[in-house]
């Protein structure tokens, strides 16, 4: 996750492909190493080595559409990133109060615990979203239920219960069914599987209509908003056909849960202080995990076509993500579906002795590389899915807020476990996950593929120093190989070994580049980059799905589905975007065709000559090096934990509340249940000034002031003597702090009064009526403030401002009996009637009388009225009017009717001449006496000069001249 | 609710499906737009309500009727969903439903390539904007935010989209404008009638003419109340009397309704309405207006305006009764213009404005020579008076010949 993140938050579209190849070179070099290392010790041990490769083989092909894909997508993105990318993350963020209920609900410990790995970590909540749809998927219609409850409890959850338990159960309960469907129709195209999977798929969300197969779908939505989602739902079907047994049996899913939690806790839950070291962190997390996951996934496309489909779309899911988060959804489901499916397990246990720890440690290393090309492959397929996922979100969002829980207590525990345990040579839970993976081989091709797996996992475990650490019985198991394409696999393997490199490395890019970025940044990488990554995801997912559309063949499907998806109405920009990366689990159902996969593995062979050159070597060691380095910080990381979990709890609940909102947003409906309260983030900042910044990511509250420092704020502005600018800032920064903590109360009126009134002042129109529309509303919720002087303001501004009739109708309809009792609205409601009639001289009698803030309104509108009033008298006066007259009546002179006595009225006398000189009026003086106008002759010659200060764009408030000379 | 048993119910809901197959078969759309009127409280729909709400398994009865006939299940299942909902009240369910199955038909009514059905669709769109309404009453009253109606305006440029291109369906464009008219007026978002407004008037297709005249009224008595918004007197007088013309005598409400807006229009272009108009009418509100009008009294208007403020702020016609004051003013120099000209024909023509301000006084209107002033400087600005102000002397120096112009149609120029 952190690497997404990371490279999320740095500018370069172009880099990451770049990045990504060598990361994928890298790896393929060195799992390469580890193939050698496994055939001294084991002959058998190639068999995992070779389907690490036949993925690689067939994303072979997709490499470069991926690649270019993924840069495309970038750009946008990118530009959402700030936005977005916090929201994203909050989606994925599940709701800790409610997610606790859930596990508690639930009553199966290892439901509980991922749930709490989950809410730890940011990336995480994806997990948990899948984990959680998936577990409710099961069979097991208990536990679903008490799922749903939770999710009413919450404040969504109207909007998910449509999606009803009977399809998600129907889904999970016949997997096999459902893969045999799937994937017995080689292409994608076939018309059985489309047509009723996919189109009804939209249909469900609304009808309730879902076959077992649009379940699946479904599913997907509640797991995530993130992208995340959508790829583990694909894959459950397999697992548990395939592994799901011995899962089942031997593990108990929530030790092993612990384990996750405590490495992802410590990587999510970083305290200001210590997030650099978090930041480094998640990478780590993720990448342990994700070997394992890869793995898994790899065994899975060996044992049939079908599995192969399915595989495909779990590593694509893995490719993207790039991050724990998607590991740890899969392995909590694979234990969930080995329970659901109740799979015997025929496998004898092997001791894990036998793998001596050299070997492991190689294979380890080998594990990582494998990783990538799967993942590429993976993302060929997925594009169709997506848009329709989309639409499921909405309703299933809901479904992972109710399952969030609070890791910090699991997290210790966990930490404290992998203490206990060092011990031994190995720590006994190794060697019960080693039995577990056993248990569930059903004859011997399996088992020593089996055995190779897991001699990889152990040795680089060793490798990394989690051996001891990790939580072995929370580890999730691999998928298993099928015993018939694992031998077709092995004996392609063998033949391409040496050449693999290049296809696979090119795959691997989308899926590892994300990883080698975090770990070189991960130390600078800010707390903020949390909310980012998920965006980058998303955005590497839509890069995959690019590639997609370029498989003309498989995807033929897609089209039909994204046109449909296309026209579902009312969906926001940002959901487009998640449509997009939903779109690869499409892909890669379609894309595990085996005709492709015969392709790719053409590709391959011919590649596979680069692998060996020194070139990949040196950058295997570099690689390795890098993880070590990753894994020292992640120690260092689980110091903060406790500090952290403060702040990542408030990113969770925002993350909760945002995807509740987004959910609610994409059904158009039960937008008011959003609970807001989630978002809310609680300043913590005591400084009283600071300038105003627009914020482009979620709130940090380190910099947001609590309401009694924004009180003081807003004092200060009150009495300081800076110029409009300065205040104006300072105003826009006390809105925003108060906005995003949420406060409404008269402190908010105060403030945005206070700053209506300062905008009038220094006739900032625009920043005026922002203020007013938002006094509106807060006058509307009943908060006492200055509500019939604004509403006088409003008036006026509907009047002299804009010449819309509706609006004044309705503004004048809307002012109550003692509104219009209130001497500012009588005066407005009086310069309204002076206007509409013409009436200058009532006009400027109401313009002298008014209070400065209303004559500055006026102001703007005094230029018309004089100008139409000279015309008026030009036309029915004759023969003359004295200027003095005209002086006073068209309110040159300060004081009304003796104006022309006192020097004001003397300078307004002058201010008149020159005045009606200026629009052409003839002046003449008879005998010595008065200045008159001619009428008559001034009636033909009036003219409208240009304002002096006009400006091309039309728009004088921009001359910066003129503003700083108006507001300093 | 009367008792009705299971097989009665279940006799109903069959008959209905039949009689609703039936209408489409036989293309029948007079009966299937009774089918359709779930707000009509017709007796068949209601005791097919009660029927629906015993027999709850007529899901099962559609789908067996549908495998009969042609697909309409998706249009029924909704439609009947609604009935039922409608029946207890429901009105935000019935509206969803009955937009589910409304996009269902309009699916089909799409495919059809006759207009045979128009008249359905006429209820159709008749019946969403009703509901909407009514789930939208139902929504506010429990503290949520009233959209319905708004989805229903989405809806009915739908149903304008189907039905607004060539052929002979174009017929019915001009009633689903008038809906979605209704729906903007109410929703207050009249600029949105623009673009259909303009899809009307300029499509050269069909000519406005061949409208029925009921929607040929109803679309002018609306574009007319646009046109009072924008102060466009001459045109709105022309609209609102072409509604006014072909509007069925009958409709008296709806006579009413125009005369609310038409009289107005005609009061600012100067032509007043005899009172018993007013009166068979029931358009009291107007009577002091029109009689301030003729009688030059000041305190008369200003106090009906007053008066009915808040009707003539929500119809929109507060600022057009507003502007009469001028006419007020040039009605009351008038007549003391008359009395000074039997008093002394010679010295007519020069009025001294204390005396208008003396007037005005009597009126109990406080106002002062300068105001005073500059009212008489606009009543000869606007050519509502003939004449000029001597500044210096203080009077009004009235033209010989027809002092004060009558407006004859026309606005009072500004």
């Amino acid at each position: 996750m952190l690497s997404t993140a990371n490279q999320g938050s740095q500018p370069m579209a172009a880099v990451d492909p770049n990045s990504m190849e060598e990361r994928s070179r890298d790896d393929v070099s060195q799992g390469h190493a580890p193939v050698i290392a496994g055939h001294y010790s084991w002959p058998a041990s190639a068999a995992p080595v070779t389907v690490s490769w036949n993925y690689g083989v067939n994303s072979g092909p997709l490499e470069n559409a991926t690649t270019s894909s993924s840069v495309h997508n970038y750009d946008p993105l990118r530009d959402s990133t700030a936005s977005e990318g916090a929201q994203v993350t909050m989606n994925s963020l599940p709701q800790t109060s409610a997610s606790s209920n859930l596990a508690a609900t639930n009553g199966s410990q290892a439901y509980a615990g991922y749930a709490q790995h989950s809410s730890s970590t940011y990336a995480y909540g994806y997990g948990n979203m899948q984990y959680q749809s998936s577990y409710y998927g099961h069979p097991h219609q208990a536990s679903y239920t008490s799922y749903q409850q939770a999710g009413t409890s919450q404040n969504s959850g109207a909007s998910y219960q449509p999606h009803s338990s009977f399809q998600n159960t129907s889904s999970y309960a016949t997997p096999t069914s459902y893969s045999g469907t799937y994937f017995a129709s080689d292409h994608q195209t076939t018309a059985g599987y489309p047509t009723s999977g996919y189109f009804d798929q939209n249909n469900y969300w609304n009808d309730g209509s879902g076959g077992g197969y649009p379940l699946q779908y479904a599913n997907y939505p509640s797991s995530g908003s993130a992208v995340a989602g959508i790829a583990p739902t694909t894959t459950y079907p397999v697992q548990s056909a395939n592994a799901g047994s011995l899962y089942a049996s031997n593990q108990p899913p929530p030790p092993g849960t612990t384990s996750w939690r405590g490495d992802l806790g410590l990587s999510t839950l970083p305290s200001p202080q210590a997030r650099n070291d978090v930041a480094s962190r998640f990478p780590h997390g993720g990448w342990d995990e994700k070997a394992f996951t890869v793995q898994n996934y790899h065994i899975n496309q060996i044992p049939s076509d079908l599995q192969k489909a399915s595989d495909s779309k779990l590593s694509l899911y893995e490719n993207h993500d790039g991050s724990e988060k998607i590991t740890c959804s899969y392995d909590p489901n694979s234990s969930l579906q080995v329970f659901s499916t109740g799979q015997v397990s025929q496998n004898p246990q092997q001791p894990l002795q036998t793998v001596s720890t050299m070997d492991a440690c190689r294979v380890s290393k080998m594990q990582i590389p494998t990783n990538p090309r799967i993942a590429s492959s993976l993302t060929v397929g997925m594009p169709k899915v997506d848009k329709e996922t989309s639409t499921a979100n909405a309703s299933a969002k809901p479904a992972y807020i109710s399952v969030q829980v609070p890791k910090l207590s699991n997290q210790l525990s966990s930490s404290d476990d992998a203490d206990a345990v060092i011990k031994g040579a190995f720590p006994p839970s190794v060697r019960a996950y080693v039995e577990r993976c056993f248990s569930r081989c059903k004859d011997d091709a399996q088992r020593t593929s089996n055995k190779l797996i897991l001699s990889e996992i152990i040795a680089k475990a060793k490798d990394d120093g989690t051996l001891w650490t990790k939580n072995w019985d929370m580890e999730p198991l691999f998928p298993l190989p099928n015993s018939n394409s694992s031998g077709a696999d092995q004996n392609i393997l063998q033949s391409t070994v040496p050449s693999m490199p290049k296809f696979s490395s090119r795959r691997s890019k989308s899926r590892w580049e994300p990883v080698a970025e975090e770990r070189l940044d991960l130390k600078d990488a800010p707390v903020n980059n949390d909310s980012t990554k998920n965006v980058s995801w998303a955005e590497r997912m839509a890069g995959s799905q690019m590639l997609n559309t370029m498989d003309d063949g498989r995807n033929s499907m897609k089209y039909p589905l994204q046109s449909l998806l296309s026209k579902t109405p009312q969906r926001p920009l940002k959901k487009s975007r998640f449509s997009d990366t939903l779109d690869i689990t499409e892909n890669g159902n379609s894309s595990s065709d085996s005709d492709k996969e015969q392709e790719l593995t053409k590709h391959y062979s011919s590649a596979i000559t680069l692998e060996n050159s020194p070139e990949e070597r040196k950058r295997r060691e570099h690689r390795s090096k890098r993880f070590e380095k990753g894994q020292e910080k992640q120690a260092d990381v689980k110091q903060f934990k406790p500090k952290g979990a403060g702040v990542a709890s408030i990113y969770l609940r925002r993350a909760n509340a945002l995807m509740l909102a987004k959910n609610s947003d994409d059904q158009c409906r039960e937008v008011e249940d959003i609970y807001w309260d989630a978002l809310t983030v609680k300043g913590t900042c005591q400084d009283v000034e600071k300038r105003y910044l627009r914020l482009t990511s979620a709130p940090d509250p380190a910099t947001v002031r609590p309401e009694e420092v924004l009180e003081r704020a807003l004092h200060m502005v009150q009495t300081c003597q800076k110029n409009y600018l300065y205040k104006c800032d300072q105003l826009k920064s006390i809105r925003q702090d108060l906005t995003v903590q949420r406060i409404q109360n008269e402190l908010t009126v105060k403030v945005y009064e206070t700053h209506g009134r300062l905008a009038l002042e220094a006739g900032d129109l625009p920043e005026f009526n922002q203020c007013q529309s938002q006094l509106k509303r807060l006058y509307a919720d009943g908060i006492k403030g200055c509500q019939m002087e604004f509403s006088a303001y409003n008036l006026l501004c509907v009047i002299l401002h804009s010449n819309n009739k509706r609006d004044l109708l309705s503004s004048m309809n809307s002012l109550s009996i003692e509104a219009k009792q209130d001497e500012a609205v009588k005066h407005a409601l009086a310069v309204h009637s002076a206007v509409s009639s013409g009436n200058y001289v009532l006009f400027f009698r109401l313009y002298r009388a008014a209070s400065s803030l209303i004559t500055s309104l006026m102001d703007l509108h005094v230029e018309k009225m004089r100008f139409e009033a000279m015309k008026c008298i030009s036309k029915s006066y004759r023969p003359t009017v004295p200027v003095s007259y005209i002086a006073n009546v068209l309110g040159f002179s300060a004081s009304a009717q003796t104006g022309v006595d006192d020097e004001n009225g003397a300078n307004g006398l002058e201010e008149c001449e020159e005045w009606l000189k200026a629009h052409g009026a003839v002046l003449v003086a008879e005998n010595n006496a008065e200045l008159q106008v001619d009428t008559k002759a001034s009636s033909s010659t009036l003219y409208m000069p240009e304002p002096e200060d006009a400006v091309a764009h039309g728009d004088a408030n921009l001359a910066v001249d003129d503003f700083l000379a108006r507001t300093s | 609710m009367a008792y009705v048993s299971m097989g009665e119910a279940h006799r109903r809901i069959t008959d209905f499906l039949g009689r609703f197959s039936d209408s489409i078969a036989s293309q029948d759309g007079a009966a299937l737009r009774s089918l359709l009127a779930v707000s009509s409280n017709s007796s068949l729909l209601l005791s097919l309500a009660d029927a629906l709400n015993i027999f709850q398994d007529w899901a099962r009865l559609v789908k067996q009727a549908d495998r009969n006939s042609q697909q309409l299940g998706e249009i029924l299942v909704p439609h009947l969903r609604c009935i039922q909902s409608f029946r207890i009240g429901r009105f935000v369910e019935a509206y969803v439903a009955f937009e589910k199955s409304a996009n269902a038909f309009l699916q089909e009514f799409r495919n059809w390539e006759t207009a045979w059905a128009v008249e359905a669709v006429y209820m159709v769109a008749h019946e969403i904007r009703v509901l909407a309404e009514l789930a939208d009453k139902e929504l506010s009253s429990m503290g949520k935010n009233p959209e319905k109606l708004q989805g229903a305006g989405s809806f009915l440029m739908k149903v304008f989209g189907s039905l607004a291109g060539k052929g002979p369906k174009r017929v019915g464009a001009l009633y689903v404008t008038c809906q979605l008219f209704k729906v903007y007026f109410k929703l207050g978002t009249v600029h949105l009638c623009r673009s259909v407004i303009r899809s009307i008037e300029t499509a050269k297709i069909f000519d406005f003419e061949e409208f029925p005249s009921s929607d040929k009224a109803t679309y002018m008595y609306y574009t007319g109340r646009l046109e009072v918004y924008n102060e466009n007197f001459v045109a709105a007088d022309q609209k609102l009397t072409y509604a006014l013309m072909h509007c069925n005598s009958r409709y008296e409400a709806n006579l009413r309704m125009i005369l609310k807006y038409l009289i107005p229009v005609k009061l600012s272009i100067g032509i007043l309405p005899k009172m018993t108009l007013l009166e068979k009418y029931n358009l009291i509100e107007y009577t002091n207006v029109v009689k301030a009008l003729k009688s030059g009294d000041l305190r008369l208007l200003r106090r009906a305006l007053q008066e009915h403020e808040d009707q003539f702020l929500r119809t929109g016609v507060y600022l057009v009764l507003e502007k009469l004051e001028l006419q007020v003013y040039q009605r009351l120099v008038k007549k003391i213009h008359m009395i000074q000209k039997q008093k002394d024909p010679s010295k007519a023509h020069q009025i001294k404005l204390d005396l208008i301000v003396k007037a005005l006084k009597w009126l109990q209107v406080d106002m002062d020579v300068d105001e005073v002033e500059c009212i008489m400087a606009i009543l000869i600005y606007k050519n509502l008076m003939k004449g000029y102000f001597a500044h210096k002397s203080k009077v009004v120096v009235l033209s010989k010949q027809d002092p004060f112009p009558k407006l004859k149609g026309k606005p009072v120029s500004s």
